[in-house]
């Protein structure tokens, strides 16, 4: 078994094969965990919309060990991750990190919230730091005028940015 | 050869998220179905190789006493029924209710045939070279029994 606190080194290095097999291949992969990840939160979304969202995070937050502040309000959520477990986790690591390792997140989040009607801004600030910002609006205008604000914006597989 | 009375190199505390062990099995199915079993099998071998680099120096510096603490550590984190019988020739880790193949069964109803490939090649990896062997064997669904050995 491999434990399950050691996931985040056991996905680092199944990253950084399928970089090796070019970058279709990582999105392909993405896809298929933002499929499994569906069973956790999809119908929360559908059934309690940012509320739903919350409410699963909150649960994340306490289980996953984060450090990471919650704002909710009728128009967004904000995640702000202050230490995030899983970049600490893959840095503090006798194997090399993936340079990439922080774009997963959107590549899982980002096709739900396409799914569900939601606008993410995913703001990973430095990839070599375990902290972001992640913000999602019902509203499209408020989630592009959020873009504006961020460091380092991360796409998704089917919404590129930059 | 680390010290037996400081922390292991992985000692994670807090929270346990099982549901990882979902992600492992979709990630599985994934590679194996687009990339072939020994795609898999070379990943599992790198974590084992790479991620557990000090339970493997250890192990070629001819001391298991890392790897079984990682055992009864995370096996205990993860509420695993298991057993370790430490013996003059042999260390025998029999798992009765393995937490992870458990785990992903009440998730998704199935657990990928390739699920516990992690386990075996991940030993094999770690002992590669080593003055030991790591055999794994699959005794039931969601059981097994990991027997560390000298080499002959």
């Amino acid at each position: 078994m491999i434990p399950s606190d050691h996931f985040t080194r056991f996905y680092n290095e199944v990253f950084k094969f399928l970089e090796s097999q070019g970058e279709s291949a990582l999105e392909a992969y993405w896809l298929a965990i933002s499929g499994n990840q569906e069973r956790h939160i999809l119908e929360l979304i559908q059934t309690q919309g940012l509320a739903g969202m919350y409410e699963y995070w909150s649960h994340i937050k306490i289980e996953e060990n984060c450090d990471m502040d919650l704002d909710f309000n009728e128009d967004r959520l904000e995640l702000r991750m202050n230490v995030c477990p899983s970049l600490s986790k893959v840095m503090d690591n006798d194997a090399e990190p993936m340079e990439r390792y922080c774009d997963h997140c959107a590549g899982w989040i980002g096709p739900i919230m396409d799914k569900t009607g939601y606008h993410m801004v995913y703001d990973v600030i430095d990839r070599k730091k375990p902290q972001c910002v992640t913000r999602i609006f019902k509203d499209p205008a408020k989630a592009r005028a959020a873009e504006k604000d961020a460091k380092l914006l991360m796409g998704w597989p089917g919404h590129k940015v930059g | 050869m680390t010290d037996r009375s400081s922390p292991m190199r992985y000692e994670e505390d807090g929270n346990v998220h099982l549901d990882f062990h979902g992600a492992a099995n979709t990630t599985i199915d994934f590679i194996v179905e687009r990339f072939g079993v020994a795609a898999m099998d070379e990943i599992f071998k790198k974590v084992g190789r790479d991620v557990y680099a000090s339970i493997r120096q250890d192990l070629l510096d001819g001391d298991t006493h890392q790897l079984v603490r990682h055992w009864r550590h995370f096996f205990d984190r993860e509420g695993g029924d298991y057993d370790i019988a430490i013996g003059d020739d042999e260390i025998v880790l029999t798992v009765r209710l393995c937490p992870a193949w458990h785990h992903v069964k009440g998730l998704v109803g199935s657990v990928s045939p390739h699920f516990c490939d992690q386990t075996s090649r991940t030993n094999e990896a770690m002992a590669e070279g080593s003055p030991y062997a790591i055999d794994t064997e699959i005794t039931g669904e969601g059981s097994c029994r990991q027997v560390i050995r000298r080499r002959a």
